[in-house]
């Protein structure tokens, strides 16, 4: 398997707490990655050190054979032109319409001709199925819509990786199975390595060429759909079918907790 | 990407090799450009060589192709790779180029 990104030993904080703890894993290329776990389980801190938004405690992150961590900032925002990221919220800018949304990454960092860039954006709002919205604000659409406008603009440089923190996320079931097949057209047609972050398993069954779950700051598994479904680690199947976690405590080390002691 | 510019039976033709990405679509659209402001009747656009096409280089060809139907001039394309042609078929770009298989179709048709 030819890997896209490999991630050694990482280990990350957020004050004294370890959210990531040791973790090692691979994603291939031209594959649909999806990154599964509970909530709280490190999933979106991870996301976040693979586009190189946060520095580990320590360990390395390998995008094409190279240590993000170790990068300058000039370095780094090279590799980031290479990387499209769809954020939970799409993180349009409110003052800007949807094409002018999608164009700022090629007018920032391309030196492409106006002509040129206004084609190229109807391309990314078409291939998202949004033509004829060019003019509209992000306040004017439907969730559903400033997501695909999201990713209209992830796609906007043509990025070899693309990042999807729950691209489901708040979408009713047929427009996130709508977003879902969107992905998998990018894969199949441009061959893009895509990583998605989530914890719908609908979209991961329809989806995933390679999953890897987290749990509690630690990957407890990694393989195909089929090795996903035989797994018999409790953990897994508690998250596949659905079952709800135990008490974690006792109630006299609760009464401990609320007490203060 | 390198471009050269060939005569074939009184037509030019542009032979295409290498990445036509984000850094080399500003360069194919200077050329492009300068035959059509002198409204050469017919452009062929040869593919054999193109190893790689990003969405610059495809909306360069579209504003090619825009600027060529003004005067009623022909651009087509041909020798497409067919990984290259899988994004023209997914973008519905194949009903809108003229598409040949080899350089005497494209010039006869």
């Amino acid at each position: 398997m030819e890997k896209a990104i490999e991630v050694i030993g990482l280990v990350t904080h957020y004050g004294d707490r370890e959210i990531l703890k040791n973790i090692s894993l691979s994603i291939p290329s031209g594959k649909t990655t999806v990154i599964l776990g509970g909530s709280g389980c490190g999933k979106s801190t991870l996301l976040k050190h693979l586009i190189g938004l946060l520095k580990p405690t320590r360990g390395k992150i390998l995008i094409n054979g190279k240590d993000i961590t170790v990068m300058k900032d000039e370095e780094l925002d090279e590799v980031r032109k290479r990387m499209g990221v769809l954020f939970q919220g799409a993180a349009l800018l409110n003052s800007m319409t949807v094409s002018e949304n999608v164009a700022l990454p090629i007018r920032e960092h391309t030196r492409l001709k106006e002509s040129t860039i206004q084609i190229m954006v109807r391309m990314k709002l078409d291939l998202v199925g949004l033509s004829g919205f060019d003019n509209f604000y992000p306040s004017q659409l439907s969730g559903g819509m400033k997501k695909r406008a999201g990713l209209a603009r992830a796609m906007a440089l043509d990025p070899e990786l693309i990042f999807f923190d729950e691209p489901s996320a708040g979408l009713d079931p047929v427009t996130a199975a709508g977003l879902d097949e969107l992905i998998l057209k990018l894969r199949d047609v441009f061959k893009m390595t895509i990583v998605v972050v989530t914890h719908e398993l609908p979209s991961v069954f329809m989806i995933a060429d390679y999953v890897i779950m987290l749990d509690m700051g630690d990957v407890i598994f990694s393989g195909t759909l089929d090795e996903l479904r035989a797994s018999d680690n409790p953990r897994i199947r508690m998250f596949l079918e659905r079952r709800p976690e135990k008490e974690t405590y006792s109630p006299e080390d609760y009464f401990r907790i609320i007490a203060g002691d | 990407m390198e471009i050269e510019i060939v005569d074939y039976k009184g037509a030019n033709v542009v032979v295409l090799s290498g990445d036509i990405d984000m850094y080399s679509s500003p360069i194919l659209r200077k050329q492009l450009m300068l035959l059509i402001d002198k409204k050469v009747p017919l452009l062929l656009i040869d593919f054999k060589a193109v190893s790689y096409i990003d969405s610059s280089g495809i909306a360069t060809f579209v504003e090619g192709l825009k600027g060529m139907m003004s005067y009623g001039g022909r651009l087509k394309l041909l020798g497409i790779p067919e990984g290259i042609m899988e994004i023209f078929n997914f973008s519905k770009l194949d009903r809108v180029f003229e598409i040949y298989g080899n350089i005497d179709d494209a010039f006869n048709n």
